[in-house]
């Protein structure tokens, strides 16, 4: 695994805080959308279909630093839209890296390169870029439903490497996925020089395009399998290798919907990332109104049906790993072996 | 009234209250286009229905106004009628048009290489 010790470090010792206070619901990692907008218009996305007045609005730097504030995650993913088009990406990440928080600025890269050209950025152990590849070019370009992206992303991956930047990649899966095509891709990622890489099956957006491609739980667990029992020593994941082996049917974990919670222009989203079923106007609200008992596999929700998606499962992986010595002797065992 | 699978574009239900007045409510809040919001006091409101609370009390809607500013809270009980007036962004139209370029480019390809 490639989680740095300082991060892993600042991770555990929140989540062990958490748990010393008895603290049944805690965020792990804020999901702040500044802007819907997006220079792609990707087949399994759910999130940028929008009136264009919604589409030329943006969060400003003040709200969503109030919103780092009031949800207190030690780690801030910035998804999109396109992150590299929100005007301010520059100062709202350096407050955030000012302010300690583990960014990952998830981008599809297309303007990677030349952001960094204009000196937006500065490499700080509390950045990492996570650069959207899902496969190699021709399943990438593909899920993107466009050519040449595959190479924008890669001449940009390649510009922040060089530049002492931290970076990693995020990989969404659908049905039809090849493994030994996946095996491929970990291989030029990791000979790329990433420093790890994320993996997620897609989930099935009600407002997608493509509705038709999404991995329901067994054959995701079949295609993880295959992707992952005999991992290389050279991959590396930037994230819980518990998460990995519950996609692979190794653990029987329930959602944690309330750690990754999502901020944007509408408010607290209700109840996770993928679903929107109401916003909540201050973090308190969200945390204290939301029905999380309709929400999850075993909740009987369609919708959480065959979800398996990192942001509802991944924090349930992180507390497994402090909640018992099963799930950290099985974290601390992949994590020195590389085994899953 | 019942407007079952039919695309919302272009619904107009025409005065509503009650049970009615919910369920367009929340089809318009599942909806990701424009509607026009009529009042009961007269005027009507053309944006983005982003947010509805129907246990709150009273039940409210937010909307982004097309024309711009910050969100708008309006209570159900002063809302006369909910037309769908705005495009339906999440219609696919995207995506079936990428699939018909790459079949397009496939068959030319194939068609070059015969
Ligand atoms: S998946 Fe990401 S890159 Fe693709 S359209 Fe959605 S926001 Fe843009
Ligand atoms: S199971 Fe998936 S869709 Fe349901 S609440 Fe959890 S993350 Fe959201």
């Amino acid at each position: 695994m490639s989680v740095p010790l300082s991060q892993m470090w600042t991770v555990a010792t929140y989540v062990l805080k958490q748990r010393l206070r008895r603290n049944p619901r805690y965020p792990l990692v804020l999901m702040l959308e500044p802007l819907f907008r997006c220079n792609l218009a990707c087949a399994g996305c759910g999130k940028i279909q929008y009136p264009g007045h919604i589409l030329r609005k943006h969060l400003s730097v003040e709200q969503c630093l109030a919103a780092v504030e009031e949800c207190g995650a030690p780690m801030v993913s910035i998804p999109g839209g396109e992150p590299l088009m929100y005007p301010e990406i520059g100062p709202l990440v350096a407050e955030l890296v000012a302010r300690r928080k583990y960014v990952y600025l998830c981008t599809n890269a297309i303007l990677l390169k030349e952001k960094l050209e204009e000196g937006l950025f500065t490499p700080s152990k509390y950045l990492s870029f996570s650069v959207h590849m899902d496969g190699l070019r021709e399943e990438h370009d593909e899920a993107v439903c466009r050519e040449g992206v595959y190479d924008q992303a890669v001449e940009g991956i390649r510009a922040a490497l060089r530049r002492g930047f931290r970076v990693t990649t995020n990989t969404t899966l659908f049905d039809g996925a090849s493994a030994i095509r996946m095996q491929m891709f970990f291989d030029e990622m990791m000979d790329l020089g990433v420093e790890g890489m994320m993996l997620s099956p897609g989930y099935s957006y009600s407002k997608a395009p493509d509705q038709e491609h999404f991995l329901r739980r067994q054959k995701t667990h079949e295609l993880f399998s295959k992707m992952l029992s005999n991992p290389k020593k050279r991959w590396k994941f930037n994230q819980s290798p518990l998460f990995l082996q519950f996609l692979m049917g190794k653990w029987d974990f329930e959602c944690t919907p309330w750690g990754n919670p999502t901020y944007n222009m509408f408010g607290w989203q209700r109840p996770c990332y993928l679903l929107q079923e109401g916003y909540a106007a201050t973090f308190k609200e969200l945390m204290e109104t939301t029905r999380w008992e309709g929400y999850g596999h075993r909740s009987g929700n369609e919708k959480c049906k065959d979800c398996m998606v990192h942001c509802g499962y991944e924090p349930t992986a992180v507390n497994t790993t402090f909640a018992s010595w099963k799930g950290f002797k099985a974290t601390v065992e992949a994590t020195l072996t590389g085994r899953l | 009234m019942a407007q079952d699978e039919r695309p919302l574009e272009g619904w107009d239900p025409g005065p509503i209250e009650g049970a009615a007045l919910a369920e367009a409510v929340e089809r318009a809040f599942d909806y990701r286009g424009d509607v026009t919001l009529v009042r009961r006091a007269g005027g009507e409101l053309v944006g983005y229905l982003f947010n509805r609370d129907a246990d709150a009390a009273p039940p409210f809607v937010q909307l982004f106004a097309a024309s711009g500013g910050d969100p708008v809270t309006i209570p159900y009980a002063d809302i006369r009628s909910i037309r769908f007036t705005g495009r339906d962004t999440a219609a696919g139209n995207s995506y079936a048009a990428w699939l018909r370029s790459r079949e397009a480019a496939k068959a030319a390809g194939s068609a070059r290489g015969a």
